[in-house]
C-alpha cells in the first residue's frame, strides 16, 4: 500500500530524525565504550608542540626522565623548564618549526615564566590514582601471572616505560599525545582489571 | 504550540536558564591545565639509587661510610652500619667528602712550575710523556736521595708505600701536623702495645679524662661519642660519671660532669696524685699486684712525694674551681674513681702536647692498672695485630726532630726529591722551622706532589701529579683504633671522576714506576685493585670472620658490600702485664712543664694552648666550604680564626668580642679575632689550628689576616722529652690589642652566657641579653 501523500513528509521527517537520533546514540554509545569519534574527544591543543616521538622513540629518553615522580608518587608531574634546558641549552633542533619550539622554552625559562599544558588524561576528583603503587605491579618480577587493562595476558613482567603503555597507549610514537585509542578509561576498567588481577576493589583503594 | 508574547517571554527566560546552567556545570576555564614549574623542584628525584660501602678519608680515623650514588653522581654519606667502629655513626667531616669530589678548585691536569718556585704559576701537561717522563727520570737519578711525604697510612698503602720508598732507596715518613706519636709511645710504655687501644666506655662506669677532647677530635671521636651515648643513656646501666681535666674547655669538656681546668702541663702530677691517693688508702683493685706495681717501699715513697698537699697548688687548683678544698677534691675524685668500677683514665691532646707529655700520659694510662681495667671490660680494650703478616695495622709519623733533619737535608743539598701525598708540612710545622724557605731555595730539589688540591706545599712543587680523591679510587685501612677485634674496611670507587678533570690514582702510578724501574719483584702488582684483590683472597683463606664465601670472588663481593671484612672473636690481649715497679718509674721520670716563648712570670704571658678544629682539624679540610661553615660546637664561629681568652683577661686588657689581637711568641706574631668566654682560664688563651693557609683554594685561603691565621706561625719548637713530638701546647704568648675590629662570624648570637649566682644553689649558667650586661 503507498502511503498517502501526507504521510511522506512525515516519513521522510521521521527517516531524518530516526538517522539523527542513531547517529547520536551511535556516537554516544562509541565514546562510551571507546573514544569519541570525529576527533571530539582529541587533546586540546599545546603551547608547544612537544615531539614524543623524537624525544622517546629515537633519542631512547626513559619516562622517568621527565616525569620524575611517577615512579615515586602519585602523580606522574610534568617536567619543570628546567629539566629541558639540560639538553636544550646546547640542543636547537633539526628543522627551523623545531628550532622555533625550543626557542618558546628557552624564553619561557629566561623570562622565569611557566608553561601551562594541556592535561590530556585526567581523573575525576574524588579518584586517587597512584601511578607508583601501578608501576611498582606491574615491574614487580616476584609476581607470577599479570593482566592487562583489558584482561589480556602479559607474557613477562613489563618495564616501566612498557607500563605506561597499558593506559596510556604508544605515547613513544605519537607526534601529538592522544588517549589510547579504542581505550575506555572508566570506573569499569578500573574495576575490570583490578578483579582479574586479584587487587582489592574496596571503594577507598580508589575513591577518595 | 502558538507563539505567543508570553511564550516567547517563558521560552526565552527557560533558554537563558538553561545557557547559565549549563556553563556553570562546564569546566572551568584552567581546569585541564597543568603547569610546568620554571625550576626543578628539589625534592622531586628520578631513577634508582645505589649504595656503595666504602671509607671516609676526611680524617685520620677512618670510618665506615655509605655512598648514596644516582645516576654515575655522589650525592650522599652516611654510615655504615655494620662497621664495627662507627656502627652507622659519622662525623660531619664525612659529609664534607662529597665537596672534594665536585670542588671547583681541584686540579684538572698535572702541571708544571713556569714561574719562580713558590709563585703559584703553572702550565698544564699531559700525563704522557711529559708528567710521567719527568717523574721517572727523577726516580732513577734521585730515588736513593727521595724523600716521600705522605699522610700517616696504614693497610695496603703503607705497604706500597714503604717498599716503594725502601726499593728506590729513599724514604718516606708519615705527616701529622698533630700527631699520636706521644700518645703512642706511652701506650707502648705502659700497656707494651704497638697499637692504639679502644675505650670501652659503654661498660664503664666511671671516666677521667685528662685533656682529650674525645668526643669531637682526638683519635676516633665518632667510635667515642657512641660509647659516650651508652655510657649516659644505655638500657639496664645507671648514668656514668665523667671529670674532663683539661686546661681548655673544649666540647668533651662541656659534656663533662665536672670540668677541672688544670695548669697546662700539670694532668700527670695529678694523675700521679690520684694514685697515691688510691695506694695509700689501699683502694686499688683486688687483682692488683700492688707492690709490684708502685715498685715496693721505695715506689710508695716516691708516689708520696705527689700527695694532693703538693700537687693541687702546683697543677693551679683553687677553692672556686674545685666546690671547696682542692686537697679534698682530689682524695674524693681517687676515692669516687677507685670505687666506680669499672672505671677507665684517658690522657691525650694537650696533655701529651707538653714538654713533659710522654710523662703526662704515661702516668695518666697507669691509673687503668690501679683500677683493673687495662683489658678489661669497661676499661681499655687492647687491639689485635693486622690479619695480614707484612701489612701495618698502624700508621706512624714523623716527629719535629725528624722534621728538623729532613729541613736541613734539603737545606744541604743532600735530598733531591721531595714527594708530596696528603700532606701540607709547610702549613702544618712550626713556620721557624723555616721549611717553606729551605724548598724555595733548594735549586738541585725536585718537589713533586700528588695533592688533587693546591695547599702551601703543593705551591712549591716543580711537578703536580693529581691524584684521584677517595670516592675515585681504591683503598683499605685497618681502622686505628680498632674495635678490639681484627677489623679491615675497604674503598672502592664509586664514581668516575667528571669529564673535564684528568686525575691518575697515586698507588697506581707507584705501582707504574716500579714495574718501570725494574722493581717488580718487590711491588709485582699492576695496579692497587690487584694488590687488594691479593690481600682480599688471603682473607678469604683465613676462613672465618664475618664473611661467609665458598669462593674468593665471592669473599671480594662480599667484601665491597659490607665495606669491609672483621671477626669478633679474634681480640686483642685481655691480660697485661705491668712492667715491674712501674708507677715507681714513671714517678721518677716526673718532670715540670717548660715553656718557651713570653717570659713566665712577666704579667702579660699566657698560656697558648691551641686545639685541633672540629671539623677542619690541623688543616686538612681546610678547603672544604662545608666544613668551614660548620659552627664550632661550642663558640659557634665558622670560617674566621678567633681566640678565646677569659672574661678577666678581657676586662684586663680592655678587650670585646670582635676586637682584633695580636697574639705574639719569640718566634712571630699572629692576628685573631677576640672571643671572650667565662669558660676559659684566666692565664690562659686558646686558638684554633687549621686555619691560614697561603696558597690553594679560595675556601681556605680568601680571607684576610685578620680573620685567618695559621696558630703554628708563633709555635716555639719545644718537643716532648721522650718522643721529639712538637709541644704544641707549651708556648706562651703576649696579647695586645690592635684597634681593630670585625664582626665575628658567629651563630650563637648577641645573647652570652654568664655564671651567676653566689650561693651553691644558684651557681649557674645563664644566658644573658644584651641591654641586662
Amino acid at each position: 500500500m503507498m502511503p498517502s501523500r501526507k504521510m511522506v513528509p512525515l516519513m521522510v521527517a521521521g527517516g531524518v530524525v530516526t538517522v539523527i537520533m542513531g547517529f547520536i546514540v551511535a556516537v554516544l554509545l562509541i565514546s562510551w565504550f571507546s573514544n569519541p569519534p570525529f576527533g571530539l574527544g582529541n587533546a586540546p591543543s599545546q603551547p608547544i608542540a612537544f615531539p614524543h616521538t623524537v624525544h622517546v622513540a629515537e633519542n631512547n629518553i626513559q619516562c622517568e626522565f621527565c616525569h620524575r615522580n611517577v615512579t615515586k608518587g602519585e602523580a606522574a608531574t610534568v617536567p619543570a623548564v628546567e629539566t629541558c634546558l639540560f639538553c636544550h641549552k646546547d640542543i636547537d633542533g633539526g628543522t627551523v618549526a623545531a628550532q622555533e619550539e625550543i626557542n618558546k622554552v628557552r624564553t619561557a625559562f629566561d623570562t622565569d615564566t611557566p608553561i601551562d599544558w594541556a592535561r590530556v588524561h585526567r581523573l575525576p576528583d574524588h579518584v586517587r590514582f597512584i601511578h607508583e603503587a601501578h608501576i611498582r605491579y606491574f615491574t614487580d618480577e616476584t609476581i607470577g601471572v599479570k593482566y592487562g587493562i583489558n584482561g589480556e595476558e602479559l607474557s613477562e613482567s613489563p618495564d616501566v616505560a612498557q607500563t605506561c603503555t597499558i593506559c596510556h597507549g604508544d605515547v613513544a610514537n605519537k607526534e601529538v599525545v592522544q588517549p589510547k585509542t579504542g581505550q575506555s578509561l572508566k570506573m569499569g576498567t578500573c574495576v575490570d582489571c583490578h578483579r582479574v588481577n586479584s587487587i582489592p576493589t574496596d571503594c577507598t583503594v580508589c575513591h577518595k | 504550540m502558538k507563539l505567543t508574547r508570553r511564550n516567547f517571554l517563558a521560552w526565552a527566560g527557560l533558554g537563558a536558564v538553561g545557557a547559565v546552567a549549563c556553563e556553570g556545570f562546564g569546566i572551568r576555564e584552567g581546569e585541564l591545565d597543568i603547569q610546568s614549574p620554571v625550576s626543578l623542584p628539589e625534592d622531586l628525584v628520578r631513577g634508582t639509587d645505589n649504595w656503595y660501602a666504602s671509607l671516609c678519608r676526611t680524617c685520620p680515623s677512618c670510618e665506615g661510610i655509605v655512598i648514596r650514588v644516582m645516576e654515575g653522581r655522589a650525592k650522599m654519606v652516611q654510615g655504615n652500619p655494620f662497621y664495627p667502629t662507627n656502627r652507622g655513626k659519622i662525623h660531619a667531616r664525612c659529609q664534607g667528602g662529597l665537596q672534594a669530589l665536585y670542588h671547583p678548585d681541584r686540579i684538572t691536569t698535572p702541571m708544571r712550575r713556569s714561574g719562580p718556585r713558590g709563585s703559584g704559576e703553572f702550565t698544564s701537561i699531559n700525563w704522557e710523556p711529559n708528567g710521567i717522563d719527568t717523574l721517572r727520570n727523577a726516580l732513577r737519578a734521585n730515588g736513593s736521595s727521595s724523600v716521600m711525604i705522605t699522610e700517616p697510612l696504614r693497610g695496603h698503602m703503607a705497604l706500597l708505600a714503604d717498599r716503594f720508598a725502601t726499593a728506590i732507596g729513599g724514604e718516606r715518613l708519615g705527616f701529622e701536623a698533630i700527631d699520636n706519636n706521644t700518645y703512642r709511645a706511652a701506650v707502648k710504655n705502659v700497656f707494651n702495645q704497638d697499637s692504639l687501644p679502644d675505650f670501652d666506655l659503654e661498660h664503664s662506669k666511671f671516666i677521667l679524662s685528662f685533656g682529650a677532647d674525645f668526643l669531637s677530635t682526638w683519635v676516633s671521636p665518632t667510635r667515642f661519642g657512641r660509647g659516650y651515648g651508652e655510657f649516659r643513656q644505655g638500657h639496664g646501666r645507671d648514668r656514668g660519671m665523667f671529670y674532663q681535666i683539661d686546661s681548655r674547655f673544649s666540647m668533651t669538656a662541656a659534656n663533662a660532669d665536672k670540668w677541672l681546668p688544670v695548669r697546662p702541663g700539670w694532668e700527670g702530677h695529678l694523675a700521679l696524685s690520684l694514685a697515691q691517693v688510691i695506694v695509700s688508702e689501699n683502694l686499688q683493685d683486688d687483682r692488683v699486684d700492688i707492690d709490684a706495681l708502685v715498685g715496693g717501699d721505695t715506689g710508695r715513697q716516691t708516689l708520696n712525694t705527689f700527695r694532693p698537699e703538693i700537687v693541687a697548688p702546683l697543677a693551679g687548683l683553687t677553692p672556686a674551681m674545685t666546690g671547696g678544698d682542692p686537697v679534698a677534691f682530689l682524695k674524693s675524685l681517687a676515692r669516687s674513681f677507685a670505687a666506680s668500677q669499672p672505671s677507665i683514665a684517658i690522657g691525650g691532646g694537650s696533655a701529651g702536647a707538653q714538654s713533659n707529655g710522654l710523662f703526662n700520659l704515661e702516668a695518666i694510662y697507669a691509673l687503668n692498672y690501679l683500677v683493673g681495667t687495662a683489658g678489661k671490660k669497661g676499661g681499655v680494650r687492647f687491639n689485635p695485630p693486622s690479619p695480614w703478616a707484612d701489612v701495618p695495622s698502624s700508621s706512624t709519623a714523623g716527629s719535629l726532630e725528624d722534621w728538623t733533619r729532613i729541613t736541613e737535608q734539603i737545606r744541604r743539598g743532600q735530598t733531591k726529591l721531595l714527594m708530596l701525598h696528603g700532606a701540607d708540612p709547610v702549613h702544618g710545622l712550626p713556620d721557624s722551622l723555616q721549611l717553606r724557605d729551605a724548598i724555595a731555595q733548594a735549586d738541585d730539589l725536585l718537589v713533586v706532589s700528588f695533592s688533587p688540591f693546591l695547599d702551601d706545599t703543593s705551591a712549591l712543587a716543580d711537578l703536580i701529579l693529581p691524584d684521584r680523591v677517595s670516592m675515585e679510587d681504591w683503598g683499605d685501612d685497618i681502622s686505628e683504633p680498632g674495635p678490639g677485634y681484627q677489623a679491615v674496611g675497604l674503598q672502592q670507587p664509586v664514581v668516575n671522576p667528571l669529564s673535564e678533570l684528568d686525575p691518575l690514582s697515586f698507588p697506581d702510578v707507584l705501582l707504574t714506576m716500579a714495574q718501570e724501574l725494574g722493581k717488580e719483584a718487590d711491588l709485582p702488582w699492576a695496579n692497587f685493585k690487584l694488590m687488594l684483590r691479593e690481600g682480599s683472597d688471603a682473607l678469604f683463606n683465613l676462613n672465618r670472620g664475618s664473611i661467609e664465601a665458598t669462593t674468593a670472588d665471592e669473599f671480594w663481593n662480599g667484601l665491597l658490600r659490607r665495606g669491609g671484612w672483621w671477626d669478633e672473636f679474634r681480640n686483642g690481649p685481655t691480660t697485661v702485664r705491668p712492667a715491674e715497679g712501674l708507677l715507681k718509674t714513671i714517678a721518677d721520670n716526673a718532670s715540670e712543664p717548660s715553656f718557651a716563648g713570653i717570659r713566665v712570670g712577666s704579667d702579660d704571658s699566657l698560656y697558648l694552648v691551641p686545639f685541633a678544629h672540629n671539623t677542619l682539624l690541623d688543616g686538612y679540610n681546610g678547603h672544604l666550604p662545608w666544613l668551614q661553615a660548620a659552627p664550632d660546637p661550642l663558640s659557634t664561629v665558622t670560617w674566621q680564626t678567633w681566640v678565646e681568652l677569659s672574661d678577666a683577661t678581657a676586662d684586663h686588657l680592655g678587650v670585646k668580642e670582635g676586637d682584633i689581637l695580636r697574639i705574639q711568641s719569640s718566634k712571630d706574631s699572629i692576628r685573631a679575632i677576640a672571643y671572650p668566654s667565662p669558660a676559659v682560664p684566666p692565664d690562659t688563651i686558646s686558638i684554633p689550628f687549621g686555619q691560614g693557609r697561603k696558597h690553594g683554594s679560595d675556601y681556605a685561603t680568601d680571607r684576610n689576616g685578620s680573620e685567618s691565621s695559621n696558630v703554628m706561625d708563633i709555635l716555639e719548637t719545644t718537643t716532648v722529652k721522650g718522643t721529639g713530638s712538637l709541644a704544641w701546647a707549651g708556648t706562651r704568648v703576649r696579647v695586645t690589642k690592635t684597634g681593630e675590629s670585625v664582626s665575628i662570624s658567629k651563630l650563637e648570637g648577641n645573647v652570652r652566657a654568664e655564671e651567676i649566682g653566689i650561693l651553691p644553689t644558684e651557681d649557674i649558667i645563664k644566658t644573658i641579653a644584651p641591654e641586662n650586661t
